[in-house]
């Protein structure tokens, strides 16, 4: 049996936990992998300003830095931000992966261009700067937003009637715009995946659940990241950024 | 009509004693600093020790955002930031709305209107995944002819102390092989605590070389002469800011590295 730790970025209640969790029911996961959810002890209100990605970064970093300590095979981030991803892979040798580069690399494998779809307009700038970054920018068809400020605890919930023919009308922009395969934008969106995938003609990657399945691929395969590419600090500081995020908890 | 001079905060990323500052500070004298801008130093209250690995990096980020996200309020017109890495910067510009410069993406740009291609000189190679990012996020992959580095551990406090005998031969040795071998325009150093080698280098060279640290300065003051800084379209604020909360974090930080 592997443990696979997922950290959720931001300070869930039960209530919210289990909601993320949900995701793991639309993955199929293996039996022979245990995933334990934990969420991080703070972190910003919203993910649409570099001062919120840069906290998450630093909050995931912490709730994950003592993984490979506490006995787990591997660790998935619970957002297609990928925040905190590179942090951790430079203290960490057993996989970590990421839901956002991971689902736009996948949708390659799909098809030659895929699609995003975004939030709400406040959500474009990192969509924008995690292509840049990626190097993925000119495999994208189109980003569209269907308008909806986001609920990170109770994603979409009861609002189903609502937010889904909004989604879908969003996604029709993207393949209109040449998308081969949709990316759901962000993994509080994983409710809507069946929806979308039953009533457009392309594939629709649900990144979540993609990255609990692309951990199980690693751990079979025997994989993690490169050295090379994520080196180690010379001087870890495992203390420090833990008293820093005790003290961000205390305030928040 | 004399006006005042402009304040620019100069935030350094590393705890530094006030010596170890002054030494960051000689970097002003360095170029003919206009008199319509007057630097203020001010060193990050805790840091990584190192810029070489993504741990690093998150580390600096904060460390940085911290020092400066109070500038506007304390009366600062400008903010730079005293490292190639352009760490903190996305995140003060988005709390921010005077400029902020960032020396590596303003050293890189300014190559550029020099010549069709920069090398950048570093003293050690584990620095060039700061560059590559930079590059990376401008789409300017391409026009950097080559980097190297003449693989020494720098002293981020104390700088080329004692070493400048040893060091500086080495520096132009590996800049001349950027022109000649790699095909550079321009030489970029890597890093503002390489500033006391610039003068050796450019004597020497028969290409520009940028000192960003001073570049720094001087883009400051130009953007506040023409009235420019960020666009926020590009740098949006966050909904729920959150000074007290990384301020705590960072006294939590200062006291668990004993630089308090």
């Amino acid at each position: 049996m592997s443990r696979v730790l997922v950290l959720v970025p931001f300070a869930l209640d039960d209530e919210g936990l289990a909601n993320r969790e949900a995701q793991l029911s639309d993955a199929g996961v293996s039996s022979d992998v245990f995933y334990d959810f934990r969420p991080v002890k703070a972190g910003p209100a919203s993910f649409q300003s570099p001062h919120d990605w840069m906290l998450l970064d630093v909050a995931i970093l912490e709730a994950g830095l003592g993984a490979e300590g506490d006995g787990y095979d591997g660790v998935v981030i619970d957002t297609a931000s990928d925040s905190g991803v590179d942090a951790l892979r430079s203290v960490l040798d057993v996989p970590v992966i990421g839901a956002g580069r991971a689902s736009l690399l996948f949708a390659l494998t799909l098809g030659r261009s895929f699609g995003v779809l975004a939030q709400w307009g406040p959500a474009l700038a990192r969509m924008r700067k995690s292509l840049d970054d990626w190097g993925l920018a000119a495999a994208c068809a189109g980003v569209e937003h269907f308008d909806t400020e986001p609920d990170f605890a109770g994603l979409i919930g009861d609002k189903r009637d609502e937010i889904l023919p909004k989604m879908e009308a969003a996604c029709v922009r993207l393949v209109d715009g040449g998308a081969d395969v949709i990316c759901l934008g962000s993994t509080t969106m994983h409710e809507a995946h069946g929806y979308l995938s039953e009533r457009l003609p392309v594939p629709v990657v649900n990144p979540g659940p993609l990255s609990y399945k692309l951990m199980e691929v690693l751990l079979s395969a025997g994989l993690s990241h490169s050295r090379q590419a994520y080196p180690r600090p010379l001087v870890p500081k495992e203390e420090m950024i833990h008293a820093m995020l005790d003290a961000a908890a205390a305030e928040s | 009509m004399i006006r005042a001079a402009k304040r620019v905060l100069v935030v350094v990323p590393f705890p530094m004693t006030p010596e170890q500052l002054s030494k960051r500070a000689e970097q002003k004298d360095e170029v003919d600093l206009p008199a319509s801008i007057e630097l203020h130093y001010r060193s990050t209250r805790a840091a990584p020790s190192n810029y070489v690995s993504a741990h690093d990096y998150v580390l600096a980020d904060l460390t940085l955002l911290e020092a400066g996200m109070r500038a506007e309020e304390e009366g600062y017109d400008a903010v730079c930031i005293d490292t190639v890495s352009d760490s903190g910067v996305s995140a003060l510009r988005s709390m921010l709305s005077i400029p902020v410069v960032a020396p590596g993406k303003t050293m890189f740009m300014t190559a550029l209107m020099l010549g069709r291609s920069f090398g950048v000189l570093s003293m050690w190679e584990r620095w060039f995944g700061l560059y590559e990012r930079t590059l990376r996020e401008l789409g300017m992959e391409e026009r950097c002819a080559g980097m190297r580095s003449i693989d020494t551990q720098p002293d981020s406090r104390d700088l080329f102390e004692g070493k400048e005998e040893e060091v500086l031969p080495r520096l132009h040795q590996a800049a001349v092989q950027l022109i000649e071998e790699d095909g550079a325009d321009v030489i970029c150093l890597g890093s503002t605590t390489m500033h006391q080698a610039h003068g050796y280098l450019q004597e020497r060279l028969s290409v520009p070389v940028l000192n960003p640290g001073p570049l720094s300065y001087l883009t400051a003051d130009a953007m506040l002469a023409l009235g420019l800084t960020h666009s926020r379209t590009a740098y949006p604020a966050p909904l729920v800011p959150k000074p007290e909360m990384i301020s705590a974090m960072l006294a939590a930080a200062a006291e668990a590295e004993g630089t308090s």
